[in-house]
């Protein structure tokens, strides 16, 4: 044991240069956060992840905004569209007039039909909101939200599309189109089940 | 002073830890209730339709949602994992509020530790620094030189170091001669006293080279105590021959080198409390952060620790205020989700009674929907049975017997309520020329205190 102190470096020491590497690591951590935020997907990419993708469509029934009872059949042996909406929500005006579209394109061949569910809003908006835009199709009302965590929805519109056996195939949280959904459909045909 | 500290920050841990540990709930071994791990379970969720908030946090309809979910399922006897792992398979890991401990995330809990070991680290080094330093410099502190050749060797080149570096600092005019004679009386007796001891351990001969150091000549040469100013010059010579190093190890004592010394340990100490502060700092930072991802939150039952968190009637005047002001902004679907949402948990709260009747009555009477108005009109009659006192339900019923029925001596019975409940002046002045109306097509005379249309 000595009391003499080794350790108190003078200038010009390793202590400069151990303050040198400590700057050359802090900016590579930084290029390297730069590289990894700037080569990202970016955060507008419509269609999601969502843990439903690739399972079977959880079960799907309920009352109608006109009091009827419906229930999706499992497999249900046609695509089917599940639009998550509410009547505030101004992406769900914007992409409305789509749906119909899209309804009604599909509705002679019958190979893919739509299916709406209320999401966080009361059942007469809702009914007055689908009867201006026309819809044709079934609305689910979802009191309690049940349905909406069953498919995980975070906020309208959310709209998932279901193959005909069963699976869901994707998950969009932003305002689609007839083509959009189009190009899902055939996107799911063409890697087959 | 020094002997003092360290038993102070040991009892400071101590006590740190302590509360950490008894705050933290850690030694309450009794099982939690039903209600306790759903409360546990929900602060632990998040909320899927807002940002950064739990759902025991959150009054939005998808939180309401999943705490119903959440306690149904502790019902039935799910655990803790098996709910989790029910909600994550359907919105994704995203919805646990506490990061997945894998992947990049693992960074995320792995900091605060690694900060933590450093912080904890550098204050054990700066303490054992002190602690060195100050037995070096204590009076009559004599060096203990030990018999491994190597560390004597690294002692006697740090020293002749520290003499090239008091020369050049001498030289760049950064040292007082008084503080130049005394660094130098210090070190060439430690360096004097490192060489015997490796001159003997080695044999007689030595064989390491003749140590050069550059010393001030005239400095040297003149009294300790009385060195001039003026320039000196440095020269080359051999550090231990006696006729050039006045010293001997008897007189080199700390006494004799107050200056250098305090200097030296001054700067070591402002180092050592910077490095300290920095540390204290870091370790700081990490234990807000450890505390914040470990301490339990408060369960139904306990008592507060200092969080805060709405009561339920706070809760809902928060959510009816943000209803109103949304209604106030136009945007009425949302405020109607809101108000609608105070009602599925409270059927009987008149204010969200009184306000979503109101804008489903007009919703309706702009799209031409019976159903929807005579719903809005059923809300505000139960309302208004519910709490007689509340003006803003006769004001709405009077408009809407008014414009729905041309009923304006109904009006009038609901305008004269509402008025008798002490309007604002803004409400008043708002609701002027329906009062009026219904009391001119009634033939009743207007109050006076209704202003002019």
């Amino acid at each position: 044991m000595t009391a003499l102190d080794p350790t108190d470096a003078g200038p010009g020491t390793p202590v400069r240069h151990a303050a040198r590497w400590i700057a050359v690591g802090v900016l590579v951590v930084a290029a390297g956060l730069v590289a990894v935020l700037a080569t990202r997907p970016p955060a507008t990419v419509a269609e999601v992840q969502s843990p439903l993708v690739g399972e079977q469509v959880p079960p799907v029934s309920g009352p109608t905004i006109n009091g009827d009872d419906y229930t999706l059949s499992r497999p249900p042996g046609r695509y089917v569209v599940v639009n998550f909406f509410a009547s505030w929500c101004e992406p769900c005006q914007e992409e409305g007039p789509e749906l119909v579209k899209y309804q009604y394109q599909h509705q002679q061949s019958g190979s893919a039909t739509m299916l709406s569910v209320v999401f966080d809003d009361t059942t007469a908006a809702a009914r007055t909101y689908q009867e201006t835009l026309g819809t044709t199709w079934p609305t689910l009302t979802d009191p309690g939200g049940r349905l909406a965590l069953s498919f995980g929805v975070r906020a309208p519109p959310s709209t998932f599309v279901v193959a005909p056996d069963g699976r869901v195939v994707a998950y969009v949280v932003a305002p689609v189109t007839a083509a959009d959904l189009d190009q899902i459909i055939a996107r799911a045909e063409a890697s087959g089940p | 002073m020094n002997r003092h500290r360290f038993p102070l920050w040991t009892l400071l841990g101590v006590v740190l830890v302590a509360a950490l540990v008894v705050g933290s709930g850690a030694l309450d071994t009794s099982p939690p209730t039903a209600a306790q791990r759903a409360a546990a379970i929900e602060s632990v969720i998040r909320c899927p339709s807002c940002e950064d908030l739990s759902v025991a946090d959150s009054s939005a309809q998808t939180a309401v949602t999943v705490r119903a979910t959440v306690r149904q399922q502790v019902g039935a006897g799910r655990t803790d994992q098996q709910i989790e792992d029910y909600l994550v398979a359907r919105y994704g890991s995203s919805i646990i509020l506490d990061p997945p401990a894998s992947g990049w995330t693992l960074l995320v809990w792995l900091l605060p530790l690694l900060g933590g070991l450093v912080a904890v680290t550098g204050v054990a080094v700066v303490l054992l620094r002190r602690r060195t330093a100050t037995r070096a410099d204590a009076p009559g502190g004599a060096p203990t030189l030990g018999a491994d050749p190597s560390l004597l060797e690294e002692q006697r080149q740090f020293l002749v170091q520290s003499l090239a570096d008091a020369d050049a600092e001498y030289l760049a005019g950064d040292l007082s001669d008084r503080d130049y004679l005394a660094l130098r009386q210090r070190d060439m007796v430690r360096l004097s006293a490192v060489e015997s001891r490796l001159d003997e351990l080695r044999g007689a001969a030595p064989d390491r080279p003749p140590t050069r150091v550059l010393v001030a000549e005239g400095l040297l040469s003149s009294d300790a105590d009385g060195v001039a100013g003026g320039p000196h010059v440095l020269h080359a010579r051999e550090p231990d021959a006696p006729a050039t190093v006045p010293v001997a190890p008897a007189a080199a004592s700390a006494a004799d080198l107050p200056a250098a010394a305090a200097r030296r340990h001054q700067s070591r100490s402002r180092r050592s409390w910077w490095f300290l502060g920095g540390a204290v700092a870091a370790f700081a930072a990490a234990l807000v952060l450890a505390v914040s991802l470990l301490s339990s939150t408060r369960l139904p039952g306990q008592s507060e620790t200092g969080s805060i968190s709405l009561s339920q009637s706070q809760q809902i005047e928060d959510t009816l205020s943000r209803a109103a002001s949304l209604e106030n902004q136009g945007q009425l679907g949302q405020a109607a989700t809101l108000y609608q949402s105070v009602l599925d948990t409270h059927p009987d709260n008149e204010v969200a009674l009184a306000q979503l009747g109101w804008l489903e009555f007009e919703t309706g009477q702009q799209g031409d929907d019976a159903s929807l108005m005579s719903a809005g009109r059923a809300m505000l009659n139960r309302a208004v049975g519910l709490d007689p006192t509340d003006y803003a339900a006769h004001l709405y019923l009077g408009t809407v017997l008014l414009q729905q029925d041309d009923n304006a001596a109904g009006a009038v019975a609901q305008y004269g309520q509402f008025l008798s409940d002490d309007p604002t002046a803004t409400v008043l002045q708002q609701a002027a020329p329906e009062v009026r109306l219904a009391y001119q097509q009634a033939g009743v005379p207007v109050p006076a205190g209704v202003p002019a249309g």
